[in-house]
């Protein structure tokens, strides 16, 4: 478990950038308008991976703001898109890993499964129904010949 | 739960090292056979209620503490593995039940030509053994596993009836089977060792979660803490858990006294043993080896050959992806085992290649956010669009490809990086080779006839799958030639009669299918001679 955190002002990059990834779409705020910042902060802290690419996405988006074109929670959409493919650019692993767990987090939510008509379960223990196995797709590969090769 | 050393001062008939696939089959044999044994394992039980499939956050941590990749696992019992020089991560799972804990369970055999590449085709080595010479433990190992799946494949020899009819194929299976028909290509339902009733004791007929690969909740996907092992503990065999072994040790005439390992506390213990058999799979056993060095070993224990850790074969893996719009739930059944193709499975000159591959077809993945990852849906604007359209709408089709041995694709020692108990880490270096790269190009392209023949809307192609190492093998071989391989046909080591490897390290040549079978037969009849040749081993 990583001690450090993030200080208010990275969480504030940190929600921003989520809403630009996953923004907001019917009545669904954007990831970060929904409050999700902090839960991606505390599941990084749980798993060092996480949480070397999460600080590496957002410091790199921070120092992006401070290199006088201003705050990266308050450029324009566009400007922070540009902020992000950089990011992307320079740091593709971090931020590859630090999307996956973006984007897996917000796909965890009851909301967003309600707008997907999506069941929303685990796995198990209910699992799936499937029709049963029928044989009668073989009838044709059945005709073919053994065409091992015999040694 | 860790099972500590009962009988720490006893000289066990025989001991293993490690509880995976390999290891419960030879412990299962031995322990019927009247044999004291012992088996040493790094890892736990583990309680398949506990599963993260239950989990809401299950995707969540099949990224961290539920990964198949151990580097990203990080787990006490798991060793980290230097992967700098590989173009392959191996993947594995450390516990009793070893990776079949979290493996797909695809069960296909190797090809009577696989046993003959040198002779057919040129390449590589023969093996000492031949198909026929395995199929009595191939049968037996389905019979005790539970194999699901139909007879009268075309693409193989005839087998014996299947313990249970094939697991559903569903709609995807019969879209890509369809296909394949009308292009003319075999295909066939894969065999598995996935229950498609109840078979074997307390185990149920798979409920299609789709998720196997973290575990089997349902146990009805067989793994061996769920048959060979209490078939073992049965007769009596003994478990120490939560134990790393460091050490084979060795006395003055070069014969092999047993282990030294370490518990949980890392605390140091030595058990005895009248013979030892290395179960480590075939990363950890040359490790293994290679940690054995002493002075009357300097290059390893039963490495005279020079062999050990060298010829690393993975199976090389590339796939392509179909999108087929439509709310067609593709992710219900098996991650991985529909049906398989083996129409390119045999060299063809004309392609430019030897050898060949399997196709294997897999599920799409259930749940918006696996629909989400993976570098195919966009960030930002499009994103929606994209995971709607792709939700339970994506098939697979993988290419597994035969990766033929190289002596500079190796296992060794790595200077620096150690594991939780500061042994040394395994080091991989390992290259694709220019035959292997052609043929999994060459599959792609008739994968994506097979996407384009079912009706796809697009078609992503993934040119090679680098976290895939899931087949270790050919890092401690077997052979004939004592210069040229490391153990006989029966696993035990040329150098050492009372050492005997029993794992995927022994295969010669890797075939262009899933090995596990091949594994566990090969440890069967390994047992098997033990019993009937070794009786100098039992007290
Ligand atoms: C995600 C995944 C999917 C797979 N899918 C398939 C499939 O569909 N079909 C198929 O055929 N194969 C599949 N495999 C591969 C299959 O699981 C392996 O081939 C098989 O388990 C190998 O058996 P083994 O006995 O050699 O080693 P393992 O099963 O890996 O067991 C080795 C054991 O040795 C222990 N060990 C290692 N070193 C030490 C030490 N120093 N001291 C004590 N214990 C030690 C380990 O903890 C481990 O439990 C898959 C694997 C993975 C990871």
């Amino acid at each position: 478990m990583i001690t450090s955190n993030l200080s208010e002002s990275d969480v504030n990059v940190l929600s921003t950038a989520m809403d630009r990834v996953v923004p907001a779409v019917d009545d669904l705020p954007g990831a970060g308008g929904m409050g999700l910042a902090i839960v991606v902060v505390e599941r990084s802290r749980a798993d060092e991976r996480f949480w070397n690419a999460l600080t590496t996405v957002v410091n790199a988006l921070s120092s992006a703001g401070s290199d006088g074109s201003g705050e990266f929670a308050s450029m324009s959409g566009d400007e922070q898109d540009d902020a992000l493919r950089a990011v992307e650019m320079s740091e593709p692993a971090a931020f590859a890993l630090w999307l996956d767990v973006v984007f897996t987090i917000y796909y965890m939510q009851p909301a967003v499964h309600k707008r997907l008509d999506w069941h929303g379960r685990s796995p198990q223990p209910v699992g799936n129904e499937m029709p049963p196995w029928d044989e009668s797709v073989l009838s044709k590969i059945r005709q073919r010949e053994p065409f091992w090769r015999k040694v | 739960m860790t099972t500590t050393d009962h009988n720490p001062d006893r000289t066990a008939d025989v001991l293993i090292i490690g509880a995976g696939a390999s290891g419960a089959a030879v412990a299962a044999s031995l322990a019927e056979a009247g044999f004291d044994v012992v088996c040493i394992e790094q890892g736990n039980w583990q309680d398949a209620s506990k599963f993260p499939t239950v989990e809401p956050d299950f995707e969540l941590r099949q990224m961290s503490s539920w990964s198949i990749n151990p580097n990203k696992r990080k787990l006490r019992e798991d060793y980290p593995v230097n992967v700098d020089d590989s173009a392959i991560d191996p993947v594995m799972f450390n516990g009793v039940g070893g990776s079949t804990i979290m493996w797909a369970a695809h069960t296909p055999r190797l090809h009577p030509s696989d046993f003959r590449v040198k002779t057919l085709d040129g390449v590589a080595d023969d093996w000492p053994i031949t198909y026929e010479d395995l199929e009595p433990w191939y049968d037996l190992n389905d019979h005790v596993m539970g194999c699901a799946g139909i007879a009268g494949d075309p693409a193989n020899p005839p087998r014996s009836p299947r313990q249970m009819p094939p697991v559903p194929i569903g709609k995807d299976g019969e879209m890509l089977a369809a296909a394949f028909d009308r292009l003319g290509w075999h295909w066939w339902p894969s065999d598995n060792y996935v229950n498609s009733i109840r078979y074997g004791e307390g185990r149920d007929a798979c409920n299609f979660c789709g998720h196997n690969m973290m575990g089997c909740y349902q146990r009805a996907k067989s793994s061996t803490d769920l048959n060979y092992w209490p078939r073992a503990i049965d007769q009596g065999a003994e478990f120490v858990t939560g134990a790393r072994v460091r050490e084979i040790t060795t006395d003055s005439t070069g014969r092999a006294t047993g282990v030294n390992y370490l518990d949980a506390a890392g605390n140091d213990h030595h058990r005895k043993a009248r013979a030892v058999v290395v179960a480590a799979n075939g990363v950890g056993t040359p490790r293994m080896l290679l940690m054995s060095a002493s002075d009357r070993h300097p290059n390893g224990l039963s490495n005279s050959s020079g062999m050990v850790g060298k010829n690393l074969m993975f199976h090389v893996y590339a796939g392509v992806t179909g999108v087929f719009p439509g709310n067609n739930e593709r992710w219900v059944g098996p991650a991985a085992n529909m049906i398989m193709s083996q129409e390119f499975y045999e060299t063809d000159p004309s392609r430019g290649f030897v050898r060949g591959y399997s196709y294997q077809s897999g599920r799409g993945p259930g749940g918006p956010g696996a629909a989400a990852r993976g570098g195919k849906v966009p960030w930002g604007a499009g994103h929606h669009e994209q995971v709607k359209r792709r939700l339970g709408n994506t098939v697979g089709l993988g290419v597994i490809g035969d990766d033929l041995p190289e002596e500079h694709n190796t296992v060794t020692l790595d200077p620096r990086l150690t594991d939780s108990s500061g042994l040394p880490a395994p080091k991989i270096t390992y290259t694709v080779s220019k035959n292997s790269r052609a043929l999994l190009d060459h599959g792609l392209i008739q994968a994506q006839k097979v996407m384009e023949e079912a009706g796809a809307d697009e078609v992503d192609v993934n040119r090679f799958s680098r976290e895939a190492g899931w087949h270790l093998m050919g890092t401690a071989r077997m052979g004939d030639d004592p210069e040229r391989s490391v153990v006989d046909s029966y696993g035990q080591s040329h150098d050492i009669d009372n050492l005997f490897i029993v794992d995927g390290s022994v295969f010669v040549t890797g075939g262009a299918v899933n090995p596990t079978p091949t594994i566990q037969a090969i440890a069967l009849r390994a047992a098997d001679y033990i019993v009937n040749e070794r009786q100098d081993l039992k007290s």
